[in-house]
């Protein structure tokens, strides 16, 4: 198999590798760069639970190749927070008690991270279409709704109070 | 993390201590293990129903470079020792017991059936190598359903035993079935579906089996509901003493039932890290998962009903009819519980129950979540269908068939009491929660514009863990044990068998336990996942609340008056005067006498005390299940049907629910809205699908439709806590009552928003195109 040298930045470090062309980017960030926060949940690209942050786009990692993704910048749910902590969303969503059995949550909250930061406004209806990629089988969705309405509040609040 | 402050932490929502890894990236999930020299494994499968196996060539496959090994069916016999199913050994199955083997060798048995494994330095090369082996198959007729398989001229899918029966058929009686028959006013006839559908927890089937061969020890690291039952499975095919198995379990991607021990594809990888002398990584994919992980619930019952022209149902007459697939899982044996379980929480005073078990060459029936449910869905179905029929409110003839609580109780015609059962108290919650004429004005309306909306009741009661039972020697669910310690740095240590997959039993084991040691919640830990230090145990069934929550509290207790006895010694005061409070060992009324319990705990292991003290800081406990008691509800559904497309929205669910003292609410809830969620998803998309042919329809998530957020509703709940039966454990188990009784809340409110049609149902799955047959079919003058 042919392997393919490649540059990356992922979670805001240059990684490099050598992944065979046929790799996918889900495979790579847990085989080959040890970040396996990313979970394989179908690896057909329905259930969103290896859904990462390429460039600033929310996309499916099991339905990218690694090689695809040479010169991108990936975020993980291992760099969401600051240092491998909790950010705004993952303590809303831990405040909400927003899930059970967590494979579905790295998904869920970069899914979750990548709308609310294109829109910090939005209400219930528009956050559950905007998760309605991602399946969670233990919730019924309710409490991650919450945690997201949450952090979307917290966030509004903390603006405003910047702003005042 | 900073302390909780909580007067008692048992009942308040507290935060899970599960959250931190799984929000952050850092859960450790089996498929996250790498362990050096690993292997991967990828098995080979019928992409037939059901056929001879003529010729396995498998020496393309070991000529690629990066396989390692490859196994056929009887290859893998050499290696391991032939036995029953693991789980149907351990639950004492007695009934028709097929013979097979871990690979298939001489025939396949449905579309998925391993017949090979691959054993390759990566998982694509395992594929790669999959795709070298052939296998020359020879077509045998498939029995692709139960009256096929129930036909004396059926191929038997085992030879060994020469139908294709998998539960004898059976009659049992209970009260006076014939008196009461004769005696009633009218019988009811019906004729009710359960469809095939299944767990599909988030993360599929695995585990690595890694054999040391210095030691002779095997560890295998699994996805499972109970570190046990997998350690005794790879025990007995390895032909190991189990003192040589060891069993470890991290965070698991949920489970529903289908996870408990090892399976035919686990045991083959143990077999194969054995042979080769490094460890080896099985973990199925999305496809493997639907058409070969297991299925549940494709049942048929024929139901009569006795009724008095009042609305009493006075008995049931049911034939049971299951299709358990092809290798023994869970399906046999549902039948005994459903029986059991038939009557509910109502006053019936006859049941006459047949059961007949059929095999098929469909994936394995395996236990999802509530495994009998199909009571409550035939029960609730029947009862509305009478009510209909009867033109009684749905409410009404439920209130009037209750068994209200009494003095003795009630006791279910099946055997047992139904003591501390609120199934009248959650029907008038309900109604007082959902204004039925309100509702009934509003669809009056929106019929008159051609919106059909419709409400749905349905209620249950579970056994979880059920009442106490006089002369049971061992309470109702059996033991559950506990091992407790106290560390020298005043950690509370609690071993349990119990493997949570989502249950959040790190949060609610140590709620409880903090409250009765006295010890702050952060300084509780419970250990989970690994055979070698928990005591045997099993999370399903929905028993963790009552026996591992009342083990967690006898066991805190117990441990507790421990500390205390060697902090007397300490602190030359009687045993009687201390206590502990916030970590601390106090002269009741002396704040200024604490010790922490680290100190007591130091003290203790430095040999100071003489033979009089039992400085020994660790216990095991055993708890009996107490009183136990009934977990059970009500649930209301109003949906919206659009009679264009068929399509079936929930517009509001509401729940009134009893599941005794609430450990931990958000918890709960979670619990309650979860099984919803499975029970809307079971009703309006997920069917396990087979052709004529055999082939599973249901391979990918385009084709098994889950529900998303946008088909689950809001879920109302509200908690009913009113008969405390013991006098510390009143809290009962809540992780399967709301797959039990959703279905039948769904389907109930669908034909009632169809009742201008004169749509009469009697299935479970409801399609946007059955809904219209269902129109189409309907006769307006019923």
């Amino acid at each position: 198999m042919t392997e393919v040298d490649i540059t990356l930045t992922v979670n805001g470090a240059t990684r490099t590798g050598s992944p065979e062309a046929r790799k996918t980017l889900a495979d790579f960030l847990r085989d080959d760069l040890s970040l396996t926060g990313t979970h394989l949940g179908c690896e057909h690209g329905v259930c969103g639970a290896c859904t990462v942050i390429v460039d600033g786009r929310a996309v499916r990692s099991c339905l990218m190749l690694a090689v695809q993704a040479a010169g991108s910048e990936v975020t993980t749910i291992e760099g969401l927070g600051p240092d491998g902590e909790m950010g705004p969303l993952q303590q809303a969503m831990w405040d909400s008690h927003s899930f059970q059995c967590g494979f579905c949550t790295p998904g869920m909250v970069v899914q979750a991270a990548a709308f609310l930061s294109d829109h910090p406004d939005a209400d219930e209806q528009q956050i559950r279409e905007a998760l309605s990629g991602n399946i969670c089988r233990c919730t019924g969705y309710q409490s991650i709704i919450d945690g997201v309405l949450l952090a979307a509040e917290r966030s509004r609040e903390g603006s405003a109070r910047e702003t005042a | 993390m900073t302390a909780i402050a909580a007067e008692r932490y048992t009942g308040a929502s507290i935060k899970r201590s599960e959250d931190p890894r799984i929000l952050t990236g850092a859960g450790r999930y089996v498929d996250d293990i790498k362990l050096p020299g690993m292997l991967h494994a990828a098995f080979v499968r019928s992409p037939m129903a059901h056929a001879r196996v003529l010729s396995v060539d498998a020496s393309a496959a070991r000529d690629l470079p990066g396989v390692v090994a490859v196994y056929t069916g009887a290859e893998l016999e050499a290696i391991t020792v032939p036995g029953p199913d693991a789980l149907m050994a351990l639950m004492g199955w007695q009934g028709p017991t097929p013979e097979f083997t871990l690979l298939a060798t001489d025939k396949v048995r449905f579309a998925g059936d391993p017949v090979a494994v691959v054993i390759a330095e990566s998982r694509y090369l395992a594929e790669d190598g999959c795709e070298l082996v052939a296998v020359e198959y020879e077509d045998l007729p498939p029995v692709v359903n139960a009256a096929f398989a129930l036909d004396p001229a059926s191929p038997p899918v085992f030879e060994n035993l020469g139908d294709n029966i998998a539960r004898t058929h059976s009659r049992n009686e209970f009260g006076d079935v014939a008196a009461t028959f004769a005696g009633a006013d009218r019988v009811f006839d019906t004729h009710i579906d359960v469809h095939r559908h299944q767990n599909v927890p988030m993360e599929g089937r695995g585990c690595v089996a890694s054999y040391d061969a210095d030691s002779g020890a095997m560890t295998v690291y699994a996805a499972t509901q109970s570190v046990h039952v997998s350690k005794i499975a790879v025990a007995m095919r390895l032909g190991m003493e189990h003192d040589k198995v060891r069993a470890l379990a991290g965070d698991i991607g949920g489970s529903f039932g289908l996870k408990i021990g090892a399976s035919r594809e686990e045991l083959a990888v143990a077999a194969a890290s054995r042979q080769l002398g490094r460890p080896v990584k099985w973990v199925e994919d999305r496809g493997e998962n639907l058409t070969t992980s297991g299925q549940a619930r494709e049942e048929s019952f024929d139901v009569r009903a006795a009724v008095s022209n009042d609305g009493d149902l006075l008995g049931l007459d049911v034939q049971m009819v299951i299709d358990t697939g092809a290798y023994p899982g869970m399906g046999a044996m549902v039948p005994d519980i459903v029986q059991a379980m038939f009557p509910g929480p109502y006053k019936m005073a006859a049941l006459g129950f047949e059961s007949t078990g059929a095999i098929t060459n469909k994936a394995c029936y395996v236990a999802y979540r509530g495994p009998w449910a199909s009571e409550t869905f035939v029960r609730e179905r029947v009862i509305d269908l009478i009510a209909k029929d009867l033109g009684i409110d749905p409410l009404e003839i439920r209130l009037r068939n209750a068994a209200p609580r009494t003095d003795p109780p009630a006791v279910m015609v099946t055997g047992r009491p139904l003591v501390g059962v609120t199934t009248q108290e959650s029907l008038q919650r309900i109604a007082q929660l959902v204004d039925f004429p309100a509702f009934r004005r509003r669809q009056t309306e929106a019929r008159e514009r051609g919106v059909y909306l419709g409400i749905g009741v349905a209620t249950f009661i579970e056994a979880a863990p059920g009442p106490r039972e006089p002369g049971g020697p061992s309470g109702p669910m059996g033991l559950e044990n506990m091992r407790l310690r106290l560390e020298e740095d005043g950690i509370v240590v609690l071993f349990t068998g119990q493997m949570p997959h989502g249950q959040s039993h790190q949060t609610t084991l140590a709620q409880i336990a903090a409250d009765e040691f006295g010890v702050p919640f952060e300084q509780v830990r419970v250990v989970v996942g690994d055979s070698d230090v928990v005591p045997f145990g099993l999370t399903g069934g929905s028993r963790s609340a009552t026996m591992t929550g009342g083990v967690a509290l006898h066991g805190a207790r117990q441990l507790k008056a421990k500390v205390i006895d060697v902090a007397s010694h300490l602190m030359e005061a009687s045993a009687q005067d201390l206590e502990i409070t916030d970590g601390q060992v106090f002269v009741r009324g002396d704040p200024a006498s604490g010790i922490g319990v680290g100190e007591v705990a130091r003290r203790a292991a430095s040999g100071e005390f003489g033979a009089d003290v039992d400085a020994n800081l660790e216990i095991v406990a055993q708890f009996d299940g107490g009183e136990g008691g009934w977990s059970g509800g009500t649930h209301c559904a109003i949906v919206e049907v659009d009679t264009e497309t068929g399509i079936v929205k929930v517009e509001r669910y509401v729940v009134a629910e009893d599941c005794g003292a609430l450990i931990n609410p958000a918890v709960v809830e979670g619990q309650i809205r979860g099984g919803v969620a499975q029970g809307i998803g079971a009703v309006l998309l997920e069917r396990s699908a087979y052709d004529e042919d055999g082939n599973c329809q249901s391979a990918t998530f385009m084709d098994y439709l889950l529900p998303t957020a946008c088909d689950v509703p809001r879920i109302e709940i509200e908690h009913l806590e009113t008969v405390p039966l013991d006098a510390d454990v009143n809290f009962r188990g809540v992780g399967e009552g709301g797959m039990i009784v959703a279905p039948p809340t769904i389907v109930n409110a669908i034909e009632d928003a169809l009742s201008p049609f004169g749509v009469r149902i009697r299935e479970q799955h409801l399609p946007p195109a059955r809904i219209l047959e269902l129109i189409a079919e309907a006769d307006p003058a019923q």
